[in-house]
């Protein structure tokens, strides 16, 4: 075990989160009200991030009522998500 | 907050705080004024942040929660150990 | 809000750089060409954003062709910045004081054109900065009328290098009104000074107080025409512009088209709308094409015929924001109509209504003849109106102020000011960083070389930028040099950043004794570290504090699974890696050093193997649940992606152990135990059918090659591990089954090959024996799903594995414990399609040919 605990048994720093998400699906939360779901391929430390079959929901806030309105789905094979807008990377699901 | 956390760390900087609350409860804040609250796993020096069974406030209102979460240093504005 | 911080107000909106134009020769063709002129304005309509600009630096090159000829002879000596500045606060005056003369001087001056000139007037101080550039030199020369024409185009070219320094060509150049006349001495210094944006509100109140003037009558909108009675004026182009931009200042048709009409009922001129003036670029489209449009809306509007002329062009113009669209509605045409047919309709109007309620102007008038539901829906529409012009107002107040070009510039300037954030070490005095201002410079380069230190060189960016935007050092145009130029001085603040930043002790962050953290310098883009926190001891430094969260040491959590998962791919990666740096083998014993070098990449490849092992958690005891660290991997994706690359590093040895454990742990797959064979028509859900799919591709088809290789006692012995774990479940899961058909098979292999000893073939027997006990009572509940399921070929395989190495008893109980299931599949396939049922029976004649059978028995 002492090889395999290199980085401790737990998530060390939290780009480490990111790592373990990879090639599982990942919700991102984006600036804009916009989250994309889809398959984690690669990630940089700026959070630059590359996604496979990638479903982007937009969701439009009206100011009268906070009603969430799911406004606009895209899918797209693989898109990359501009470090600059991500808010929050997590697992879509455990796996169990 | 729990006070006796801080003035644990008192006479440190920030991080040593933060260093001490890594497994704890926190909540943060984000500038967009969302709230998260979940446990600490890490935080790192560009204050990226890792939380684990994390709840998500949007105007006081629970919306969602998340196993795992991950939020970009640059959007925080305060983490505060619960 | 203004790009070089000068006062905008001071700024001429006339300016082409404010329009954004295509076509920088347009304007010179205007007097002859006014209807094209007008078609061209109506393509201002998407304003500047569709403009190409990416070879705005060639301007030069583009104007020089336009007037280059007689730009030469316009000389290089002009200075306009220095005459203008000095006269400035004289000509401020002189302004002012002509403003008020106006009236008087109009009447003396001439016929009824001169009256427009004072409701003009506000504007001559506005319109007349446009082209005082160019004119500020040379007025004098300027005989009176005779040289106009080549003077008109002259200034053009000069005009346009101003209107560069805004990042365009200009637009259209409105023909000079008349010869100079003596006043322009003092005119075109006046330009600098006077002009000014005026906001809307501006205009109207000085129209208000002009109209007041009893002596005023409303300009007429067509200068060209008579241009020798604007004399007294600025004669300079200003002041045309100042006459064709009347159209499209917002409140001005009122006074000036109603008044002038009657008297002028001749004018035929279409008043081309060449420069426009705009405090906000958005509004121009709109205003142009209202503020042409004018005549005909009248048929539409079902109101007087006098004041519709009038009163809708103000609605339009009151409301920026239509834009062609809403005049195309109401009818008007797009294109350009010479306003010939106002002058036939006077109008009659109080210019007090006017003056009190802009918006309302022609409510009163037109209200009248409304039916009240009219009125109301008008009023309300106006004010929807209104408001959204207001919306619109606000959010394009500052459009179009910075072209692309000016953008360019300060991403220039940002450059610069990284070399100076950097730390470069030429830069301290003050004097330095004056002379380093772009801003400065620039400003005072244009407000006419107030310069203190005249000697001084204007710095790099300032020099670039005035040079190649037009050169307000007296018309030197060396035409191919301005790219060249800011390309020179761009590489050389590059390789200044560039060396500074090398030169520089890195110092990302500020640390001030006794603060609190540290202060660094990032952004969105680069973060900087904001903290210092300690790493390394994480493992024992993170929990202390987490009393409700369990250590896991032998982890099985997720986190340590992947993990775990995640140290497998790296080595693996590194692995591949090292494979690829092998070096060549040693030959013979000669060469130590290569032989050294061998022992040292085996080492190392055995260090990296040895850490794929760990990684794997073979040898790790399993969880509290009874599973083992790696299956648990298993049940993850990337770990069952991984298998054929973790079998293609790993020594036979590992390989066996990895099988033996897989098989060991067979029923605690999740692939095995939560993928059981549904009774009825069930499906499993399509997650785990996924995993199924994707463990049999990736592990199963590992193993299969694999186990190829595997000879009989490890065959039995594999078959025994099986024996010992719940044979039912292994069967019930496909996965499970086709695991069984790969073993059993493996060993009938072995049998036509007649490979392996008596002692093994023994062995093989007893085991398989004890297999075959274990396995017969689940043998009827190892299909999927009902008959009608289908998708059971592969039980058929696993029957047929069974059978083939069967004895004559095992074989009849064979049969017995799955014939229900035969016999079913045949009585359906009679009620299937032939193609479908050949298939089914095909699959049960897998199992019935290992027996010795034949489904066509059954019939």
């Amino acid at each position: 075990m002492a090889d395999v605990g290199d980085e401790g048994s737990a998530v060390s720093e939290p780009l480490d989160l990111v790592r373990l998400l990879i090639d599982e699906v990942v919700c991102v939360k984006l600036r804009g009200d916009r989250e994309l779901k889809g398959r984690l391929h690669a990630y940089d430390s700026h959070c630059n991030l590359v996604l496979g079959d990638v479903e982007e929901t937009i969701y439009v806030v009206d100011d009268e009522d906070d009603d969430d309105e799911i406004k606009a789905n895209r899918e797209q094979e693989i898109r990359d998500a501009v470090c600059d807008s991500v808010v929050l990377i997590s697992p879509q699901s455990r796996p169990h | 907050m729990e006070n006796g956390t801080i003035s644990q760390g008192e006479g440190k900087d920030p991080s040593g705080f933060l260093s001490e609350i890594i497994g704890n409860p926190v909540t943060v804040k984000l500038n967009s004024g969302v709230v998260y609250k979940g446990e600490l796993q890490s935080v790192d020096g560009y204050m990226n942040i890792a939380l684990e069974k994390t709840e998500e406030y949007v105007n006081g209102v629970r919306r969602r929660s998340y196993g795992d979460a991950f939020v970009r240093g640059n959007n925080v504005m305060y983490i505060s150990a619960d | 809000m203004s790009f070089f911080g000068f006062d905008t107000a001071r700024h001429n909106p006339a300016a082409t750089g404010f329009s954004q134009t295509h076509n920088p020769f347009a304007g010179l063709s205007n007097e002859a060409n006014e209807g094209e002129a007008l078609d061209f304005e109506e393509t201002y309509d998407g304003l500047g954003d569709q403009l190409d600009e990416t070879d705005d630096a060639f301007n030069d090159d583009t104007f020089g062709g336009g007037s280059g000829v007689v730009s030469k002879p316009v000389g290089q000596d002009f200075d306009f910045f220095g005459q203008t500045a000095k006269v400035a606060n004289a000509i401020e005056e002189e302004a002012v004081r002509f403003s008020r003369q106006l009236p008087a001087i109009k009447v003396a001056q001439s016929a009824t054109q001169s009256a427009t000139r004072s409701a003009v007037q506000s504007f001559a101080n506005t319109s007349a900065a446009g082209s005082s550039y160019g004119y500020a030199s040379q007025p004098a020369s300027q005989p009176a009328r005779s040289g106009y024409e080549k003077y008109s185009q002259e200034p053009v070219g000069e005009l346009q290098v101003d209107a560069a320094l805004w990042g365009v060509a200009p637009k259209k150049h409105p023909p000079p009104a008349a010869a100079p006349a003596p006043a322009q001495a003092t005119a075109p210094a006046s330009a600098p000074a006077g002009r000014k944006i005026l906001s809307l509100e501006e205009v109207e109140a000085q129209m208000r107080a002009q109209a007041k003037k009893p002596a005023a009558p409303s300009p007429a909108p067509q200068p060209q025409v008579q241009p020798q009675v604007q004399q007294q004026v600025q004669y300079d182009q200003g002041y045309q512009y100042l006459q064709h931009a009347q159209p499209q200042n917002v409140a001005h048709p009122d006074h000036s088209r109603p008044r002038e009409a009657p008297q002028h009922p001749g004018q035929g001129h279409p008043v081309p709308v060449t420069i426009l003036q705009r405090p906000q670029s958005r509004h121009t489209p709109t205003a142009q094409s209202s503020a042409q449009p004018v005549p005909h809306q009248q048929p539409i509007a079902h109101q007087r015929q006098q004041p519709s002329a009038t009163i809708q062009p103000t609605q339009i113009l009151q409301n920026p924001s239509r834009l062609s669209g809403d005049a195309a509605k109401i009818g008007i045409p797009l294109h350009p109509t010479p306003p010939m047919s106002h002058p036939t309709h006077p109008v009659h109007r109080q210019q007090g209504s006017f003056s009190r309620h802009p918006h309302m102007i022609i409510h009163p008038s037109q209200l009248g003849q409304l039916s009240e539901e009219d009125k109301a829906a008008y009023l309300d529409q106006e004010a929807k109106r209104a408001k959204r012009n207001h919306k619109i107002f606000q959010m394009s107040r500052d459009n179009g102020i910075m072209t692309p070009q000016d953008k360019n510039f300060i991403t220039r300037i940002q450059l610069q000011q990284l070399v100076a954030a950097t730390g470069n070490p030429n830069e301290h005095s003050t004097d330095e960083s004056i002379s380093e201002d772009f801003y400065y410079q620039v400003h005072n380069q244009i407000q006419g070389g107030q310069r203190s230190h005249p000697s001084q060189p204007l710095n790099n960016f300032a020099q670039t930028y005035l040079f190649q935007t037009g050169s307000r050092q007296g018309g030197m145009r060396r035409h191919n040099r301005g790219p060249e130029n800011h390309m020179q001085r761009m590489e050389q603040q590059v390789q200044r950043a560039v060396e500074a930043a090398k030169n520089k002790p890195k110092n990302k962050q500020l640390v001030i004794e006794g603060s609190l953290g540290k202060i660094s310098f990032s952004n969105a883009k680069t973060p900087k570290p904001l903290l210092n926190i300690k790493r390394g001891d994480s493992a024992e430094v993170h929990r202390p504090g987490s009393a409700h969260r369990p250590v896991h040491v032998h982890g099985t959590d997720k986190k340590s699974e992947l993990r775990s998962i995640e140290t497998v791919y790296s080595t693996l990666m590194k692995m591949e890696d090292h494979e690829r740096h092998m070096p060549p083998a040693p030959i013979g014993d000669a060469d130590p050093e290569a032989i050294q070098r061998m022992n040292d990449w085996a080492s190392e490849a055995q260090a990296l193997n040895h850490k794929l092992w760990m990684a794997l958690r073979v040898h790790d005891r399993p969880d509290s649940n009874g599973v083992h660290p790696f299956i648990a991997l298993l049940s993850y994706n990337k770990g069952k992606r991984a298998m054929q690359r973790i079998f293609r590093h790993s020594t036979q040895e590992q390989r066996t152990t990895i099988l033996t454990l897989i098989v060991v742990n067979l029923d605690n797959l999740d692939v095995v135990r939560n993928a059981q064979v549904a009774t009825g028509d069930m499906q499993l859900n399509a997650a785990m059918r996924e995993n199924v799919e994707l463990f049999s591709a990736t592990v199963m088809a590992t193993l299969f090659t694999f186990m190829n290789e595997l000879e009989l006692d490890l065959v039995a012995g594999v078959l025994g591990l099986i024996c010992t774990r719940n044979v039912d479940i292994i069967a019930k899961s496909r996965i499970g089954a086709s695991m069984l058909t790969m073993i059993l098979s493996r060993a009938e292999i072995l049998k036509h090959s007649a490979r392996g000893s008596e002692q093994a073939w023994r062995s093989w027997d007893a085991t398989y024996t004890q297999f075959f006990n274990l396995l017969e009572p689940t043998l009827p509940y190892v299909f999927p799903g009902t008959v009608n399921t289908g998708d059971d070929v592969y039980v058929w395989q696993l029957l047929a594995a069974i059978g083939i190495g069967a004895s004559p008893e095992q074989q009849s109980r064979l049969v017995l414990a799955v014939k229900d299931r035969v016999m079913d599949t045949v009585a359906l396939s009679k009620t299937l399609p032939q193609d479908l049922a050949a298939q089914r029976l095909q699959n049960v004649n897998l199992f019935m040919r290992s027996i010795g059978l034949d489904v066509d028995l059954l019939d």
